[in-house]
């Protein structure tokens, strides 16, 4: 059980994982041909005058003042520091780094472990506080069902089964397990649940005609 | 008015406009992360004492997603629930914000016009009572 988990299952987490994000991409391009300019082609846009960096840097921060940096500057951090923690905490954990690099030989930069540590703890409770803003924020209940508890889950069960593990609380053998199980989970379930925002939000951009697009989100639906 | 709330559904229409723009509208509601954070971009939320069901969200997972959960089988009572969501909740400013980039406004567009189908929408008449509000 536990060979087939550590091994096979891995390879079809990982080959389900990029084929559904490769899919999705080839599907999104396909259903966003047609095109539409948003803003003016480059040729009649007025040349803005030459900013120096530190103008560049105020008016960077005087538009924070319009978006939800003002109206709710908690979710801003937590939910920055919780994304930027949920990918670089794996990524980056020397215990992953180990068994990659005795599975292909190539290993990527480790944090010392105590810091994979705190980062864990970090995810955990910024994801204990999305679930309270679940449970408690009327606004968000409103909108909320099973399903978005269930992915909540599915996003912080490696984290947390993670960490019980490296604290070797309850018994190793069926914690690792499950970490595997859980981690194995999340890569399936990313291409084809909400999860998927992690690709959309980039391709997204191909659609906005704003500051924040991708050649001028030109591409339409 | 009378005539909106009795006439039969058909819901194979409405399936099959569902199924025209199956692909993009069920990407959008699956990508929605249900995060609230679209709420204070719509001035009818922050004019109505910050009442969820303006939420731009709101508005577009309980038509659009409810219909396509049902898979159009819906009876016109549904139909004239949503009316409310759709025409009155919402103007169509196009100034909702999403953080992924979910195109809200062509979610609430799209329900308009299945809605439009069944001849539901608002008449003219309809001003007093605002039985549909």
């Amino acid at each position: 059980m536990l060979n087939f988990v550590q091994g096979h299952l891995i390879s079809i987490a990982f080959i389900v994982f990029i084929l559904g994000l490769v899919y999705q991409g080839i599907q999104f391009f396909k259903l966003t041909k047609k095109k539409e300019w948003c803003v003016p082609p480059s040729s009649i846009e007025i040349k803005r005058e030459k900013m120096t960096t530190q103008q560049r840097i105020l008016e960077g921060l005087r538009s924070l003042n319009g978006n939800l940096w003002k109206t709710d500057p908690a979710l801003t951090f937590i939910t920055v520091v919780f994304h930027i923690c949920l990918i670089a905490t794996p990524l980056f954990l020397l215990g992953h780094n180990i068994l990659l690099d005795q599975s292909w030989g190539v290993r990527l930069f480790s944090f010392p472990e105590s810091l994979s540590d705190l980062l864990t703890l970090i995810v955990l409770i910024c994801g204990v506080y999305f679930l309270g803003r679940r449970l408690f924020l009327a606004r968000v209940r409103a909108i909320s069902s099973v399903y978005d508890y269930i992915v909540l889950l599915i996003a912080l069960a490696p984290f947390l089964t993670g960490f019980l593990a490296y604290h070797q609380w309850f018994d190793y053998e069926i914690v690792i397990l499950l970490h595997i199980l859980s981690g194995q989970l999340m890569l399936i379930t990313i291409p084809f649940t909400k999860l998927g925002h992690m690709l959309f939000f980039f391709l997204y951009r191909f659609l906005i005609g704003s500051e924040y697009s991708f050649v001028r989100g030109s591409r339409t639906w | 008015m009378a005539h909106q709330e009795t006439k039969s559904v058909d819901t194979e229409k409405i399936k099959e406009m569902l199924n025209q723009r199956k692909g993009t509208m069920k990407r959008f509601l699956s990508h929605c992360a249900h995060c609230s954070i679209c709420a204070e971009s719509c001035f009818l939320y922050m004019a109505h004492n910050k009442d969820p069901q303006y939420m731009p969200s709101y508005k577009v997972i309980h038509s659009l997603g409810k219909l396509y959960r049902k898979r159009g089988k819906v009876d016109r009572k549904f139909l004239m629930k949503i009316k409310g969501m759709v025409w009155r909740n919402c103007v169509l400013c196009g100034r909702c914000y999403c953080p992924i980039g979910v195109p809200i406004p062509s979610m609430i567009t799209f329900t308009r016009n299945i809605c439009r189908s069944q001849e539901v929408y608002p008449q003219l008449d309809e001003t007093s009572s605002e039985s549909w509000l």
